[in-house]
C-alpha cells in the first residue's frame, strides 16, 4: 500500500482532554471488535502518532468502574507492534453522531455524489444510504445538494486534462464582453462553488490566469500538449473590481435599490427624493447592458466613461430589432 | 490524576449506572476528585459540562421518582448513547472519507468531519483524490436545521421579520445556496427560507416524530424566478439562437421545457410565467439572443419596457 497521501483532518493543534476523549471514544470500540490491529493501522484510522496512541492506552489501562476488581477494569496494551482493548464493555459501541457531525458528513457525501461521474450505485451512495439509515431517514430524503449545470462530455475533458496535466481548447462565451472564442488552456483545477462549475487554469489567450465557467463552454477537447501546473492555485469566482475598471454613477429608483446591495461598488449615496445613487466599477460592457436592460425606467447612468456612454439605449434599439 | 482518566470513568460509571446516581454516589466511586467539596463539586460540574458539549445524552432525574424537591441522579443510557451500527464496508468508508477531504463546507470545522469518521471506525485506506473539487456554502444553522428535519422536529426562527414556526421536511444546497423548506405553520403553507436570511437562532420547538414529511417531495430548492407568484398567468415562448440555446435550457432545468429544437440549433422554450418581471430579466439576460414569442401581450410589455431603457 502506498503511503497515505493526506492524514484524516485533524482537531486543532493544541489537544485538549476533551479531543483526546473524543477520538477515544471512537478508538476503543473499534479496537475492541477487532483482533489486535497494528499500531500503525489504528493511527492511520485515528488520525494519531504512536506516541499519542501508546499514553491513550496507558489512560486507558487504568479505567474502569467501582468496585475496580480486574473484572470492572478495562484491559488495554500494546504489545509488538499490536493493539488491544478487552473489557470495555460499557464502551461496546461509539457515540452517537452529533448534529454538527451528521451534517458535516451527509453535505460533504452528498455534495460527492452530486459530482458528475460518481456511481450513483457505488460505495459512496451505499455509504451514504447506510449512514441515513442509520439516522433514521431515507437516502436524500432530508437533504440535496446540486453543485451547479455542467455538461457531462465538457466536464470530463476538463477534468481529465487536469488530473492529466494535458492542454484543453476551449470554445468559451464570455459573458461579459458577450462573445465566443477558441481558447487553449493549461487546466489546473477543477471545482464547484456558489452553485457553479470551474476551471482554473492559464489562458494561453489572454496569457494569464483566468476562471472559466463550465456551463459557458460549447465544447472542449483534449490536446496532446502538457503543462506543469503551479504548487496550489487557489482562484476565487468572487467577483473583485479591479482599479483600472472605469467607474459608472447610476440614479437608482426605489425599485432598484437593491443593486447597492448586490453588487460590490465605490460607494452608495441616499438621495432626499429616496432614489440612491451608487458608483459601480464595470469592467466589460456586456454586464452593464445587461443590467441597464434589466433596470429599465428604474436607472438612469449619471456620470460614465465615453466608452459606456448609450450603452443600455444601445442595447434596447439592437434588441427592439428582433421585434420588427 | 490525569483529567482525561476521570472524564472516561465518569462516563464508564454513568453508563454502569442501572439506577441514577447522585453527584456523592459518583464522587466516592470515581477516583480523581478534589477532596474539599466546593472543589469537587466544581469539577464535577465541569466533567458534565464537558461530556454534555460532546453530545453525550447525561440524563438528570430525581432520585425520589415524582418529586422535584429531590436530590438530582446521573446516567447516561445506552440506547441513547450507542451509535447503530450502519455495518459499512471498508469501500463505504474509504468513499465517504474521500468525500471529506474533497468537499469543504464554508465555515465548518473539519474536526467535525474527522470525529463523524472516527465513530465510523475510521479508514486507513486511501482512495486517489478525484480531479474536481466541490465547496459548499456554510451556516451555524444547519446542524439544528437538519436534525430538526431528520427527527421532524418543528422549529421556530424569524424571517422577514415575522416569527415563523416550520415543519422543516429538508435542506436543500442549490445555485450556492442553502434552504430549507418545509410547511409554515405561521402561514399555514409549504415555503422555502433562505437559510442565510433566517433572524436569530433557530430552536427546536417540538420532540422528535411531530410530523409527517410528505413523501416524494423532490427538491426543496427554491423554484425558478419566473414561477415566484400566486399564480400562472401566460405561458412564455421564447426562442433562444444556438449560440446559447444549451445554456439556455441549462438555466430553465424544471422550469418550463423546451417545445421545439430547430434545425440551425435555436430552442424553443416554454416557460410558465407567475412573475412578469422576472421573465422578463431571464429574457433580457441573453441580450440580443432571445426573444419572447408570445404570447402578444408578453411580447409587446416587452417592446414597451426596452423603450423606457435609458
Amino acid at each position: 500500500m502506498s503511503e497515505p497521501e493526506r492524514v484524516p483532518a485533524a482537531p486543532p493543534k493544541r489537544t485538549t482532554a476533551d479531543d483526546r476523549l473524543r477520538r477515544l471514544l471512537a478508538l476503543i470500540p473499534w479496537v475492541a471488535s477487532q483482533d489486535g490491529p497494528t499500531v500503525k493501522e489504528v493511527c492511520a484510522r485515528f488520525g494519531c502518532t504512536e506516541r499519542q496512541l501508546v499514553a491513550d492506552i496507558e489512560l486507558v489501562f487504568l479505567c474502569g468502574v467501582h468496585p475496580w476488581t480486574p473484572d470492572a477494569l478495562i484491559e488495554a496494551v500494546v504489545e509488538d507492534g499490536r493493539v488491544w482493548i478487552r473489557y470495555a464493555d460499557w464502551f461496546r459501541r461509539p457515540l452517537r453522531l452529533t448534529p454538527p457531525e451528521a451534517l458535516a458528513l451527509v453535505a460533504r457525501a452528498s455534495a460527492l455524489l452530486a459530482v458528475p461521474g460518481t456511481d450513483p450505485a457505488g460505495p459512496l451512495a451505499r455509504g451514504l444510504a447506510k449512514l441515513a439509515s442509520v439516522l433514521g431517514v431515507a437516502p436524500g430524503e432530508a437533504m440535496d445538494v446540486e453543485l451547479g449545470p455542467a455538461e457531462a462530455g465538457v466536464l470530463d475533458i476538463v477534468r481529465q486534462g487536469a488530473a492529466g496535466h494535458r492542454q484543453v481548447k476551449l470554445d468559451y462565451y464570455s459573458f461579459g464582453r458577450d462573445s465566443w472564442s477558441v481558447r487553449v488552456v493549461d487546466p489546473w483545477r477543477v471545482f464547484s462553488e456558489g452553485g457553479s462549475w470551474y476551471v482554473e487554469g492559464w489562458c494561453h489567450q489572454a496569457a494569464d490566469t483566468r476562471l472559466f465557467r463550465v456551463d459557458r463552454i460549447r465544447s472542449a477537447s483534449a490536446l496532446g500538449s502538457t503543462f506543469t501546473p503551479p504548487p496550489a492555485p487557489t482562484g476565487s469566482p468572487t467577483f473583485s473590481p479591479r482599479a483600472e475598471d472605469p467607474v459608472v454613477v447610476l440614479d437608482l429608483a426605489p425599485a432598484a435599490a437593491w443593486v447597492a446591495t448586490q453588487y460590490p461598488n465605490e460607494g452608495v449615496e441616499m438621495e432626499a427624493d429616496g432614489r440612491t445613487r451608487v458608483r459601480l466599477r464595470i469592467s466589460e460592457r456586456a454586464w452593464l447592458e445587461r443590467l441597464l436592460l434589466r433596470l429599465g425606467p428604474d436607472a438612469a447612468v449619471v456620470e460614465g466613461p465615453a466608452a459606456l456612454a448609450g450603452a443600455g439605449s444601445m442595447a434596447a434599439t439592437r434588441l427592439r430589432r428582433r421585434y420588427g | 490524576m490525569d483529567r482525561l482518566e476521570r472524564l472516561l470513568d465518569l462516563l464508564a460509571a454513568l453508563l454502569d449506572a442501572e439506577r441514577p446516581l447522585s453527584r456523592e454516589d459518583l464522587r466516592s466511586r470515581i477516583p480523581g476528585y478534589p477532596p474539599d467539596d466546593a472543589s469537587a463539586r466544581r469539577a464535577f460540574e465541569r466533567d458534565k459540562d464537558s461530556l454534555r458539549a460532546m453530545g453525550i445524552p447525561i440524563e438528570m432525574l430525581p432520585l425520589v421518582a415524582g418529586d422535584a424537591d429531590a436530590q438530582i441522579g446521573y446516567r447516561v443510557r445506552r440506547e441513547a448513547y450507542e451509535l447503530p451500527d450502519p455495518r459499512l464496508t471498508a469501500d463505504e468508508v474509504a468513499a465517504l472519507h474521500l468525500a471529506v477531504s474533497t468537499v469543504d463546507v464554508a465555515g465548518a470545522p473539519d474536526s467535525d468531519a474527522a470525529a463523524a469518521l472516527w465513530k465510523l471506525g475510521g479508514s486507513s485506506e486511501r482512495l486517489e483524490p478525484p480531479p474536481a473539487t466541490a465547496g459548499l456554502p456554510g451556516s451555524q444553522h444547519l446542524p439544528v436545521l437538519f436534525a430538526a428535519a431528520v427527527e421532524r422536529r418543528r422549529v421556530r426562527f424569524g424571517y422577514g421579520g415575522v416569527d415563523r414556526e416550520l415543519e422543516p421536511h429538508r435542506l436543500s444546497c442549490a445555485k450556492g445556496r442553502w434552504y430549507v423548506s418545509g410547511r409554515d405553520l405561521t402561514r399555514g403553507a409549504s415555503r422555502v427560507f433562505r437559510v442565510d436570511r433566517l433572524e436569530g437562532v433557530p430552536e427546536a420547538t417540538s420532540g422528535p416524530g411531530a410530523f409527517d414529511r410528505p413523501a416524494g417531495a423532490g427538491t426543496g430548492a427554491p423554484p425558478a424566478p419566473w414561477l415566484l407568484g400566486d399564480r400562472v398567468v401566460a405561458e412564455a415562448s421564447i426562442l433562444v439562437d444556438p449560440d446559447q440555446a444549451a445554456w439556455a435550457v441549462a438555466q430553465v432545468g424544471d422550469g418550463g421545457s423546451v417545445v421545439e429544437n430547430r434545425p440551425d440549433g435555436s430552442v424553443v422554450l416554454r416557460l410558465p410565467v407567475a412573475n412578469v418581471a422576472a421573465l422578463r430579466s431571464f429574457v433580457l439576460g441573453f441580450l440580443d439572443h432571445a426573444e419572447i414569442l408570445g404570447p402578444p401581450a408578453l411580447r409587446s410589455e416587452l417592446v414597451a419596457w426596452l423603450g423606457q431603457v435609458a
